[in-house]
């Protein structure tokens, strides 16, 4: 256990020697006042701390003025902000951790300590996920504290950002490990990293759009006509365009290996609840009783949400870590040094 | 003391080979036994395999074979690393701890408790001379200091043995003194003292025995005195011409002449008092009697002939069978 403490404490001190580390941060705080600066209430919406307002006639319900509050979190700061930005810094950071711990001089000593190489592997890995558990931790208590202040409702939930952002940082950080062990060269581990996320991230969008275009969209009842650009809106939902649902499973089952970065951070929606409600479920917080297409809209827009069970995308992901990481264990522990 | 003697060894190996991929044979059927609380030195040109024979007991590199054990351990028991001390050569530590906490890092990594780590690291800090640079960051250091901080990381855990691969690397001529008086220190403490080194000089002055390692093999090992016994010869300066008489009396001795110095290779003092007598009997002036042994590097050099240190070439490489 000493040897595991000692570890995760150099990780702790490497990271606050470096002057990125505090620059994420920053600005991390910074957006987080940001947001906590917005105020949705009965009166309306206003931004830094009451200095622009924008009044609505109608007020706006407590429940709608949560919801509002926690979309903007779910889908503005956390993709952006944490889920990109925040990694991007984050990979910039510790993809140096590897290669410079494998370098002549210094590998020697750590493995010539009376602890297992696959011990020392997978405790420096873990340990370099602290710089994105530290920001994403500051930033969810901000937005808990401004959320609890405003609403007057503690919602715990926004925490599953912390687990779920450490996941997906984790699943990059696996491939620039794995090429970091591998070659020892940072710059091509960094740029395979973001090479694997980019191309994940492409074929999920890719999956999303197909699914919308095969599914989410007859079922709201729209009819498209693609060559004149026209759709046309109905109470009933649309026959499903069998071509399109077939491209969509192949794309799907392209993307069945790949790490699910895009869609385990949209996994947040379905972990935070207002009211018993999660935020996929738009229906329950905008749509009107008696508006039929406007339910079928948000009806459709849940189970493209939905879409993809939460075993599915955490499970196909672990086991793309599991793969890539157990790969790079064993080049680190059958290697000389 | 013969280390063929010596029944108390800290390490015994038989047979360590090493190949590595490519098909480079580092080493070639090393058999070594290091005597218990010595400084045991391992001499060899670069390439000769010093370095990765330490890996191999110190379980950074995979031997292709080896039999043997360290500390009564198989080489390789992963517990008995917590008995051992190294400083590598080039060591690298974290630019961003300060020196006081790499003495923290490393007693961490070798499982030693946060206290014992504590007061063990302020302790060697004064050892080492670098009590007052201990709250700085190693990035602030000189080399000098990067080692002195690297041969206190070494001693953290209280280690039996302690491999030190080129200690002097890097370290000026009065760090090398107090280094000297630090690996004195470590065997006065009971510790066995492992040095790879090239700097001969220096590992004539401290070692008790040594090896001298070339190609890949261990060539020669013993003390230093055993080494260097047979090179042992008498020298005598005497003043002004000697007569043909007792020049012929000499010779009967084995005495070769030469200028005004006289030179018999025996290997007890009590042999070359009938020369003296004689030399006095003739009235003739002595200046002076020395007893000259070959040096370490002497030894070396016919050893491992021009392939002196740093003049070593690279293992030769397979060949590669045509299809």
């Amino acid at each position: 256990m000493t040897q595991i403490l000692t570890i995760f404490w150099d990780s702790y001190r490497l990271l606050t020697a470096k002057r990125l580390f505090w620059v994420a941060l920053g600005l991390s705080i910074l957006i987080a006042l940001l947001y906590a600066s917005v105020n949705v209430g009965e009166n309306g919406i206003s931004v830094l701390f009451g200095a622009y307002e924008w009044a609505s006639p109608g007020g706006i319900p407590a429940f709608l003025a949560q919801y509002i509050y926690l979309t903007t979190f779910t889908n503005v700061l956390v993709p952006f902000w944490l889920g990109l930005f925040a990694i991007v810094l984050a990979l910039i950071s510790v993809c140096s951790v590897f290669p410079n711990f494998l370098e002549s001089g210094s590998i020697d000593v750590a493995v010539s300590k009376p602890i297992s190489r696959v011990t020392l592997f997978f405790t420096k890995y873990l340990s370099s996920l602290l710089f994105v558990g530290v920001q994403v931790l500051v930033f969810c208590v901000i937005v808990f504290i401004a959320f609890g202040l405003r609403m007057e409702s503690w919602n715990f939930g926004i925490f599953w950002a912390v687990p779920l952002i450490i996941f997906v940082f984790s699943l990059i950080y696996s491939v620039a490990v794995l090429i970091a062990v591998w070659t020892k060269s940072t710059l091509l581990s960094l740029l395979m990293a973001f090479l694997v996320w980019g191309v994940s991230w492409g074929f999920q969008a890719a999956e999303s759009f197909l699914y919308k275009m095969a599914y989410t969209i007859p079922s709201a009842g729209l009819k498209m006509d693609y060559s004149t650009g026209e759709s046309e809106q109905s109470d009933t939902p649309q026959e499903l365009d069998p071509g399109l649902a077939q491209i969509h499973r192949v794309v799907k089952l392209v993307a069945v290996p790949l790490p699910k970065t895009r869609d385990a951070t949209y996994l947040l929606k379905t972990k935070i609840k207002i009211n018993g409600k999660d935020l996929t479920q738009k229906g329950a917080f905008l749509a009107e009783e008696d508006d039929t297409s406007m339910q079928n809209i948000h009806k459709a827009e849940e189970e493209l949400a939905n879409r993809h069970s939460e075993s599915y995308v955490i499970g196909s992901s672990l086991a793309f870590e599991a793969v890539i990481l157990s790969l790079a264990c064993f080049i680190f522990v059958k290697r000389d040094y | 003391m013969s280390i063929a003697q010596v029944t108390d060894a800290v390490i015994d190996i038989e047979e360590v080979r090493k190949k590595y991929r490519g098909g480079v044979e580092a080493l070639r059927g090393v058999s070594l036994k290091v005597p218990r609380g010595q400084i045991f030195g391992l001499l060899g040109p670069n390439g000769a395999g010093k370095s990765t024979l330490v890996k191999i007991l110190l379980t950074i590199v995979r031997a292709s074979q080896c039999r043997g054990e360290m500390l009564g351990k198989p080489v390789g028991d992963q517990a008995t690393l917590s008995r051992v001390g190294y400083l590598p050569e080039h060591a690298r530590f974290p630019e961003y701890l300060k020196g006081r906490e790499v003495l923290r890092y490393v007693a961490g990594l070798g499982g030693v408790a946060k206290a014992d780590a504590i007061k063990k690291s302020q302790e060697l800090l004064e050892v080492v001379g670098m009590e007052d640079w201990a709250n700085r960051k190693m990035g602030s250091y000189s080399k000098g200091m990067k080692q002195r901080i690297g041969l206190a990381q070494a001693l953290v855990n209280d280690p039996e043995i302690v491999f030190l691969d080129e200690p002097t690397d890097g370290v000026d001529p009065k760090g090398r003194l107090e280094m000297r008086a630090v690996l004195n220190r470590m065997k006065d403490e009971g510790r066995t003292v492992f040095v790879n080194s090239h700097l001969l000089g220096e590992l004539e002055m401290i070692c008790d025995s040594v090896a001298i390692m070339d190609q890949g093999q261990i060539v020669r090992q013993g003390t230093i005195a055993e080494l260097t016994e047979k090179t042992r010869r008498y020298e005598i300066g005497v003043m002004g011409a000697l007569g043909s008489e007792i020049l012929g009396k000499l010779k009967t001795h084995g005495v070769n002449m030469e200028a005004d110095r006289l030179t018999m290779y025996h290997q007890d003092a009590g042999e070359v008092q009938p020369v003296i007598d004689l030399l006095r009997a003739a009235d003739v002036t002595i200046t002076s009697m020395t007893e000259v042994r070959q040096s370490l590097e002497e030894l070396f050099m016919e050893t491992v002939g021009d392939k002196g240190p740093g003049a070593a070439m690279p293992p030769k490489l397979p060949k590669k069978e045509k299809a």
